[in-house]
This record gives structure tokens, C-alpha cells and sequence, in this order.
């Protein structure tokens, strides 16, 4: 069980980590890919 | 028959002018702009090559527009339409954008009522790649980003004509995941894939070689991308979301930041499971062709590394000078077999040469010297570990610095990839640089199967005395030089051997960090004068700093 809560606080916090950087991205906008 | 051929608004917008049939002049505009790939309306270009067919724009009696704006604007509005609220915006963007970019309307404000015949986007890169090859038979496979619909296509071309036989459409694209890697590796896409081929040899493949395969679905002859992990569909922004994060289970780099193991291992992953690909392709394309050549097509054909698995099923390989966007300047203005040299591009006369240079009289020393005396002169400098900025006649079109717009040096010196990378180009320190070789003494030093003029087949090195332009993988992007390909450059080649006993130069583009290649004598003394570069040549004059 513990392991568990362990690993689920992991996940919950490698996730902030993704949002804040995919959020970084998103504000620095280099990637500017005209397929349209 | 005077035909005008124009790529544009995606990127590499680039204007070719045939005449009869024969490529008079073509030249991409970013060289005008000095905005790398840019995607504006060619006007530059277009004005160049009329100037250089000394022609006006009436006397054309044909332009031919590289793809589809019907068929383009089905797939945008298709897609848009599966997310029309996520896609409000955009959608609000692209109209406005397809008012602005209606090719029929600028060339009437140009003046010109004439034909303008559309041709499909892959139809654009397979006609290049087929009609600048010498084959009367060949199967023709384009492999980019997205055009229309189509992301891949597979053909046949037997004389004149080209039949398509196999396509694959957008969303599943192998041009679309790569740049999205190259994205996620914090390069800019349709800009920084080269550099991703060119870190993946630092990685091991394994870490995230599984993960990429599981986005792909196989089927018998074609494939599909999980579009779980991509924005390709409802943004032009970035391309990935965040459970390609989660599925890689490492963050996205961003520009500038450090280079770690990891983003090595990515790269090697995605060139890996590119090649498995591709290979697949391949090996469609032979059971549906059954021919023994191939021509390659497409942004895709720039991948040297993936090019070289053609030779597993097919026994002559052609791949044109510019296979991206560039190129379908020219494709769509051939119809049969025509021999084209990559050389189309501006030359400058001696007397504009010893104008501009009598500008930097206080700067610069500078002879002119006959080709003998150039060829030996050079050849020495390059035989003793000097970089020579060599700028001859006619400019490339495409990517690649043929030996008319490079920078040299000797492959031999151990520092010299350094030195290239840190002090000159100022560019990452893991990117290879090309060796140029006589074409027949190729076989001594690199292990092809056939000529490669256009320096776009990596083959592994087979001497351990060319470190700078050897990658750290034992291979290199070479390009073999004959005598009708390049006079000149061939014979400075043949000197060097003749001096070292290796007839073999390192060869980049003659430019500077997140510049375009040098189109200008200007340009040229204005770079040499700002780098450490050693010796400038512009035609047959000599220049050294003072």
C-alpha cells in the first residue's frame, strides 16, 4: 500500500512536471510547424 | 515552350525558369531574404530568373504551381472540421491566410492572365526526382511532412509518365513524427531534422525504441500513427501534447538547454525506428515496381542514413539535388529526362567581383591568379590546415554546398571538426561535417555502391585518417566529384591528392551560425571578414585579410 501511495506521488508529480513545461513551451511558442 | 515554376508558403519557396524544356535558372528565395527555409511568395527568385532567361514575365506561356490549393484546402477543412471548436481560431487564421496566398490572385496582380496548372505536392517531388535521373524505368517513392493529403506515395515512372500506385495520407506521416521529435529535442522542425540525424549516433536506440514503435499500426503495405500524442491535426503550434511526454516519460527540451544522454537516446530511438519504416516502404515499393531502380523524393530524401537502405532492394538509387520543397520548383516544370546540374543559381562577373572588393581596399589583400596557379595555391593552403572559403560561379540550389559555396579544409587534421564547429560555424560541437572525393578514388575511402554528386547517402568510412569529416558512428555523408560535374573543384581536389595523397576535402556550406548560404561577393567578404575563416576565394581572385 504504501509503495502504492509512493508511486501514485510520483505520477502526480512527474505530471505537474510535463504541464509546467508543456506550459513553457506553449508561452515560448518555438515551434511553429505550418502544416496548414 | 517558357515556363515559370514556383514552390511556396510552406517552406522553401523557391522559382525555376525552363525554356524548351532545358532548366535556364532556379534559385530558392531564402538566398535573397536571408530568412533560412523561408515560405514567402518567391518574388526574388522569380525577378532573378527572368533577369537570367532575359525574359519578362509576358512571355510566359506556362506557370506550374508545386500542389493543390483545392485538394490542400479539402484536407485542412476536413480536419478542422473533426475539432471545430478547438479549431475556431486557427481555422479564423488559415482563412485569411488562403486569401492572401491564392497563387491565381498574386500572379494577377503580378499581371500575368496566362495558365497556371496545379500540380499534386507529390506528383511536384516524384517529377524531380524522376526526370533528373537516367532512368527510362524506376519506381519513385516520396516519403515528407504532409502535402495535400498525401505524406507518401508510391510510383512508377516509365518514360515520360508517372503513375501513382500507393498513397499514404495525413495524419500519418513519417515526415510529421520526425520533426515532432526534432521538436521535442528543442530544435526547430523542417529546420533542425539534420541535426537530429546527426545526434543519434551518440545514443542507444533502446530506451525509447519500443515506445515509438507502439505509436505506429502496421498494416500489409501502409501504416497509421496513433494520434493520441500529436496536435498535428488542431494546431500549428506545437506538435505533441502531453502524452507523448508521458509515453516517452522524459520532459521536452527546450531550445539552449543541456543536451543529455536521454535526448541521445531519443534521437537514436526516432532514427531507428524511422529507418525500420521506411525500410518497409521499401520493400513495398519493390513488389509493386519490381524494378531494380528507385528514385527518392521528398523532405525525407535528405535522410542519408535511411537513403542507404534503398541498395537492400533496388540496384541504382537516384536522389535528386533539393528533394524538399525547393526542388518541386523544378519537378513540375519536366516532363521527360533532363539532365539538370544543381548549379542554377546567380554568378557574378570579375569586373563586379574587383568592384565590390575595391571597397575593402584597407581590409583585405587580393589577386586574381589563373586557375593553375588558384588550384595550386588553394591546395597548398588546404594541405597545411587552413580553411579556405571557396565561392565559384553559379550557386546550389538545395541544402547542400556542391563546391560552389563552401567552406574547405582538411579532413585529416583531428581538430579541425572542432575548430569548424566551435570557431567558425559556431554551431553544436556533435554535428558531422562531408568529405568531398574524386569519384574515382571514391571506393578507396568509402564503401558506396555508386556515384553520390549530390552528397545525400551516408557510407561508412573505410580509412581511419579522415577524423574531421568521419562521424563518430565510422561513416560519412560523402560526395563524389567528376570532371563534368565540376571542373574546377575537381581539380583542386585532384591537387590536394596529389600534394597529401589523399584526394579527399572536408566540405560545408560557405556561411556563418543561422545564416543562409552565401549568395553574394559581398556577403562572402562581409562573413570572411567576421569569422576566422583563412583564405577567401571569389572565382580566381585570392584574398587574404591584412
Amino acid at each position: 500500500m504504501k509503495n502504492k501511495i509512493k508511486e501514485l506521488i510520483e505520477k502526480i508529480k512527474k505530471d505537474k512536471e510535463y504541464s509546467k513545461k508543456m506550459e513553457e513551451l506553449k508561452k515560448k511558442d518555438p515551434y511553429v510547424y505550418k502544416n496548414f | 515552350m517558357i515556363k515559370l515554376g514556383i514552390s511556396a508558403f510552406y517552406h522553401d519557396s523557391a522559382a525555376c525558369v525552363t525554356i524548351g524544356g532545358r532548366v535556364i535558372a532556379a534559385v530558392e528565395e531564402e538566398r535573397f531574404t536571408e530568412i533560412k527555409h523561408d515560405y514567402s511568395f518567391p518574388i526574388n527568385s522569380i525577378k532573378w530568373c527572368l533577369r537570367e532567361a532575359k525574359i519578362e514575365f509576358k512571355h510566359i506561356n506556362e506557370i506550374h504551381w508545386y500542389e493543390n490549393p483545392e485538394k490542400k484546402d479539402d484536407r485542412v477543412s476536413t480536419t478542422f472540421a473533426k475539432k471545430p471548436f478547438r479549431t475556431f481560431f486557427l481555422n479564423r487564421k488559415y482563412k485569411k491566410s488562403k486569401k492572401s496566398q491564392n497563387p491565381k490572385d498574386i500572379l494577377e496582380s503580378m499581371g500575368y492572365t496566362g495558365k497556371i496548372i496545379y500540380h499534386d505536392h507529390h506528383y511536384s517531388h516524384a517529377a524531380f526526382a524522376y526526370f533528373t535521373s537516367n532512368y527510362d524505368h524506376s519506381a519513385i517513392l516520396t516519403v515528407d511532412g504532409v502535402g495535400e493529403w498525401e505524406t507518401t506515395t508510391i510510383s512508377v515512372g516509365k518514360g515520360r509518365k508517372i503513375e501513382k500506385k500507393i498513397s499514404i495520407d495525413f495524419p500519418n506521416s513519417l515526415g510529421m513524427l520526425y520533426s515532432t521529435i526534432t521538436s521535442y529535442l528543442g530544435f526547430k522542425p523542417n529546420e533542425g531534422e539534420y541535426k537530429v540525424m546527426g545526434l543519434a549516433p551518440y545514443g542507444n536506440a533502446e530506451t525509447y525504441k519500443d515506445k515509438l514503435r507502439s505509436i505506429f499500426n502496421n498494416t500489409s503495405n501502409k501504416y497509421t500513427i496513433d494520434q493520441k500524442y500529436f496536435t498535428w491535426e488542431y494546431s500549428d503550434k506545437i506538435m505533441f501534447n502531453k502524452n507523448l511526454c508521458i509515453l516517452l516519460d522524459l520532459p521536452p527540451r527546450l531550445p539552449g538547454e543541456e543536451l543529455t544522454q536521454d535526448h541521445k537516446y531519443l534521437a537514436s530511438a526516432l532514427q531507428t525506428v524511422y529507418e525500420e519504416q521506411f525500410l518497409r516502404l521499401l520493400k513495398t515499393v519493390k513488389s509493386i515496381t519490381k524494378s531494380n531502380n528507385i528514385c527518392l523524393g521528398g523532405g525525407c530524401a535528405y535522410n542519408g542514413v535511411a537513403n542507404k537502405l534503398a541498395y537492400k532492394y533496388f540496384k541504382s538509387v537516384h536522389i535528386p539535388f533539393a528533394p524538399s520543397d525547393a526542388g518541386s520548383a523544378i519537378g513540375v516544370c519536366l516532363t521527360s529526362q533532363t539532365k539538370v546540374s544543381p548549379y542554377l543559381g546567380p554568378e557574378f562577373k570579375s569586373s563586379t567581383i574587383k568592384r565590390v572588393l575595391s571597397g575593402y581596399k584597407d581590409r583585405l589583400y587580393y589577386l586574381p591568379l589563373s586557375d593553375e596557379k588558384l588550384i595550386n595555391k588553394i591546395a597548398g593552403y588546404l594541405c597545411n590546415q587552413h580553411i579556405v572559403a571557396w565561392f565559384q560561379g553559379r550557386m546550389e540550389f538545395g541544402a547542400r554546398a556542391l563546391g560552389n559555396r563552401s567552406i574547405l579544409a582538411s579532413p585529416r587534421d583531428p581538430k579541425m571538426r572542432e575548430k569548424l564547429n566551435r570557431v567558425i560555424k559556431k554551431r553544436e560541437g556533435f554535428r558531422p561535417f562531408a568529405p568531398s572525393v574524386l569519384e574515382k578514388d571514391v571506393g578507396k575511402f568509402f564503401d558506396v555502391k555508386e556515384p553520390v554528386p549530390h552528397m545525400n547517402v551516408v557510407a561508412k568510412t573505410k580509412v581511419k585518417y579522415l577524423p574531421a569529416a568521419t562521424h563518430i558512428d565510422g561513416t560519412s555523408r560523402v560526395q563524389t566529384v567528376n570532371k563534368q560535374q565540376n571542373y574546377k573543384y575537381y581539380k583542386l581536389i585532384e591537387k590536394v591528392g596529389k600534394i597529401s595523397g589523399v584526394p579527399v576535402v572536408l566540405n560545408t556550406s560557405f556561411n556563418l551560425k543561422d545564416q543562409t548560404i552565401t549568395l553574394s561577393p559581398k556577403q562572402a567578404i562581409e562573413r570572411y571578414l567576421s569569422s576566422e575563416i583563412d583564405v577567401l576565394v571569389i572565382n580566381n581572385f585570392l584574398i587574404l585579410k591584412q
